[in-house]
């Protein structure tokens, strides 16, 4: 086997081996990366141009694009197939490379070729030749420690009478692309562990004094002490706050305050200011007395469709089969009452409604006008308006996604400032003794793509000059390092 | 606190002007090496050539010193201006065009001038300077009512989180100003022999060192981004335009770097990426135009 040429091999293979190899080389493909990354780019651009006006002006300059832009404006792009596609295809992209590249960079760090060939040298877009008149093992010392002024690691091989030298800089910062496209696939999966572990409550309301429970298997419920707004003399709102108490089981857990911008975070799950509003505390007791309800009923999510500048409630009570609607004055600034409720400033509208299959929707429900204070019988119930209060509206969430999210951007930043500020920077080269007793030495960088490599080269060969007195033949040096050496 | 206010905007006053005058001498500066390129070529048809060193003649050389000198004084009055504003408003001048523009205008010189302090080399002033000093005008054409210092909603009001991830993208955006000028002038050099431009790897130098300096800075841009939003809004991506867009430019410049370092592109490719990546760069900075989204505070009608 072992004398099989690559081709003989390759004809060897079964097919699922060729389609597995062929899938394998395509996620490690850079140009693959490349294309990948451009294509999601296009996508990503062609989103954010939905949300304006710019393909409605195509089709304006362009009529025959029409039929195209309106499809686009319907595409909702970042929700898409093909976008989801385009992601998890990085991902895999990423990871495959990855794992493919790891052995090779660790072999790079820690087991580097020392000895290089004439050819390389030769060849290079950049060298740089020393000829002195002392040993050759004093020449090479003398680079050795201008590579090490330099922050290099050295190391030398002696073969015959050869002394191969190889310096690099920053060998482990090759690391650094590890964590940084990691952190892409890692920003995704806290996306997605968010999206399918977390929740989100976007009315969340609370009356001041109640208690609401969270729900979700949290266990949690959550009372507003109080809820503060301030204003500026413009009449622009300056700040809302809520002050909470969380329980877990019952028991108090944590306390504090949310304001916009400022959530207050238990655990997973976060509470965000995000509005406010009036509330009417009601009691309710039933036939034989007893106290049905006693909380507050929020009003201004919604509105009646008879007063429909008023802000209006509802609570059902299905342990005795009905619903309290509210309706209280509209704001003095709205329009003129349209509706058929008149109401004076400090009263309320109750209207009782019976919930079920049985309910008799042929009779109109019994309604009362209260004034705080007022008690009031209504088809069985005993309602007594006791004061307004204010409910805040809050936002909760749970993001479970968030640490990885967080470990993500570390990552992400991090990685990057190391691959970027700190490239790994190679030089090669050979001393050789001539048969004089002096020696001579050329040296070239692995620099190829890594312009300030070049110049880094070239500030260790001005070093060496200096030192050694002598000029260097060099082979591409930039002109104003040139000017440098001259002066 | 009015009178603040009003500091801020002469001070504004004084650095469009020291700009103008910037600009118009990197431009002398500039169109001065061209003419003696052309005045060293009639005399190359001769049988001596004059020494190279011709080129720093007194006048552009001068224009150059003063172009140098007014940018700084430029970024001075802009920096004041900038500053006298945050005192004045008791937070971070970013909450309206006028305010965020200020910035970036200070942002841009400052870049500017590192670099031309870093690579010795006055070329890419006429360039950048006029894209600051567009962006000079742009804010003479506000509307005054933007001049005043308004409060801010409490939806932006989280100011270490917000200053940060401004002031970033603000860096950042400046920095690919840098590469674009260098992309441009790439692009000049690369085509002619040239002796009033810096040498073309040079120029594709600058432009590289340029985004490797935004690139991450625009990626902390979008971090710190959705961490406010994730404050503000209680959720950490929402595919808002002005979040797209940002990511689509960092896209651009990603592809700049993979085909760099991947694929060994250099010169007139590079250049061609940093030039969509700019174009990328204002449609994010103007994106409040066009786009509604939770970003459209800029206060443009
Ligand atoms: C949106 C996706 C991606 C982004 C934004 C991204 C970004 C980057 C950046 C900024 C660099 C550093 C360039 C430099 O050293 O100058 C880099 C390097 C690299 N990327 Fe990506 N990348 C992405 C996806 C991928 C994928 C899918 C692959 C795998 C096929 C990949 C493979 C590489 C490799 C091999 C390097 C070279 C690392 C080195 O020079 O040591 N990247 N990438």
């Amino acid at each position: 086997m072992a004398e099989l040429t690559a081709r003989q091999r390759a004809a060897q293979r079964s097919p699922l081996e060729w389609v597995v190899d062929r899938v394998w080389r395509f996620f490690c493909s850079v140009r693959a990366a490349i294309y990948e990354i451009a294509i999601l780019a296009v996508m990503v651009l062609a989103g954010t141009l939905r949300g304006s006006s710019v393909p409605e002006k195509i089709a304006e300059w362009f009529p025959f694009t029409r039929s195209i832009v309106d499809r686009w404006y319907d595409w909702d792009v970042f929700h898409s197939l093909p976008f989801t596609f385009m992601l998890a295809l990085l991902s895999v992209a990423i990871a495959i490379c990855t794992i493919n590249r790891a052995p090779a960079i660790w072999r790079t760090i820690r087991f580097p070729t020392v000895t290089t060939t004439r050819g390389f040298l030769n060849g290079a877009e950049h060298s740089a030749e020393i000829t002195h008149s002392v040993p050759a093992s004093e020449l090479s010392g003398a680079i050795q420690a201008a590579l090490r002024q330099r922050r290099y690691r050295v190391l030398t091989a002696t073969q015959g009478d050869e002394i191969h030298i190889y310096a690099d800089q920053n060998r482990y910062a090759k690391l650094g692309t590890f964590p940084f496209h990691l952190a892409l696939i890692l920003i995704l999966i806290g996306g997605i562990v968010g999206a399918r572990y977390g929740f989100r409550e976007n009315e969340f309301v609370i009356p001041e004094g109640a208690t609401r429970e969270v729900g979700h298997g949290t266990g949690l419920s959550v009372k507003l002490e109080r809820f503060v707004d301030s204003w500026r003399e413009d009449g622009t709102p300056q700040d809302y706050r809520s002050d909470l108490v969380i329980y877990e089981n019952g028991k108090e857990v944590k306390r504090g305050t949310t304001r916009v911008n400022h959530p207050l975070t238990h655990g997973s799950l976060t509470f965000y200011q995000t509005s406010f509003g009036q509330a009417i505390a009601l009691r309710i007791k039933d036939a034989e007395g007893r106290v049905v309800f006693d909380d507050a009923i929020p009003v201004g999510l919604y509105t009646s469709r008879t007063n429909p500048d008023a802000p209006a409630g509802l609570q059902q009570l299905p342990h005795v089969g009905k619903q309290i609607n509210l309706i209280t004055p509209a704001p003095t600034s709205a329009l003129p009452e349209a509706g058929t409720i008149d109401l004076q400033s400090g009263e309320i509208f109750v209207q009782v409604r019976s919930l079920g299959p049985n309910a008799d929707s042929s009779q109109m429900p019994p309604t009362a006008i209260l004034r705080q204070g007022d008690i009031v019988e209504l088809d069985g119930l005993q309602i007594e308006f006791i004061r307004e209060k204010r409910f805040t509206l809050l936002q909760v969430a749970s993001n479970p996604g968030m640490p990885i999210f967080w470990t993500a951007a570390i990552m992400m930043v991090g990685g990057l400032a190391i691959t970027l500020y700190f490239p790994h920077r190679r030089i090669r080269g050979i001393v050789t003794a001539l048969p004089d007793g002096t020696s001579s030495v050329k040296l070239a960088p692995l620099a190829k793509r890594d312009w300030s490599g070049q110049r880094n080269f070239f500030r260790v060969v001005g070093d060496l000059e200096a030192k050694l007195g002598v000029r260097a033949f060099v082979r591409g040096r930039p002109e104003h390092l040139e000017q440098a050496a001259r002066a | 606190m009015e009178g603040l206010v009003k500091l801020s905007f002469y001070s504004f006053t004084a650095a469009s002007i020291a700009l103008g005058a910037a600009l118009v001498c990197y431009v002398v500066y500039a169109a001065g090496r061209i003419r003696l390129r052309q005045a060293s070529l009639a005399t190359s048809t001769g049988t001596t050539m004059t020494t190279t060193t011709a080129e720093f003649a007194p006048g552009p050389a001068a224009a150059g010193r003063f172009g140098t000198l007014l940018a700084w004084f430029a970024l001075v009055f802009q920096g004041l201006a900038v500053l006298l504003r945050t005192i004045a408003a008791g937070r971070g001048p970013y909450s309206n065009m006028y305010e965020f523009s200020l910035a970036f205008i200070f942002a841009v010189l400052l870049v500017y001038l590192v670099f031309e302090r870093l690579y010795e080399i006055k070329q890419l002033g006429p360039i950048v300077l006029a894209v600051a000093f567009g962006m000079s005008l742009y804010v003479w054409s506000l509307p005054t009512r933007m001049r005043e210092v308004e409060g801010l909603n409490p939806a932006l009001q989280n100011q270490p989180l917000m200053t940060v991830h401004v002031s970033t993208a603000i860096l950042a955006y400046a920095t690919f100003a840098v590469a674009f000028a260098a992309a441009v002038l790439y692009l000049i050099a690369s085509r002619r022999q040239t002796r009033w431009l810096p040498s073309p790897d040079m120029l594709d130098d600058i432009g590289y060192r340029a985004v490797t300096i935004g690139f991450p800075m625009l990626a902390l841009v979008l971090i710190l981004g959705s961490i406010w939003a994730h404050q503000a809004w209680g959720s950490y991506w929402s595919w808002d335009p002005k979040e797209t867009s940002a990511l689509f430019t960092w896209l651009i410049y990603g592809i700049y770097l993979h085909t760099r370092s991947l694929r060994g592109w250099r010169g007139t490719r590079s250049a061609v990426i940093l030039l969509i990546g700019f174009a990328a760069v204002i449609f994010t900075y103007y994106g409040n135009y066009f786009f509604g989204g939770m970003h459209a505070y800029g206060g443009v009608d």
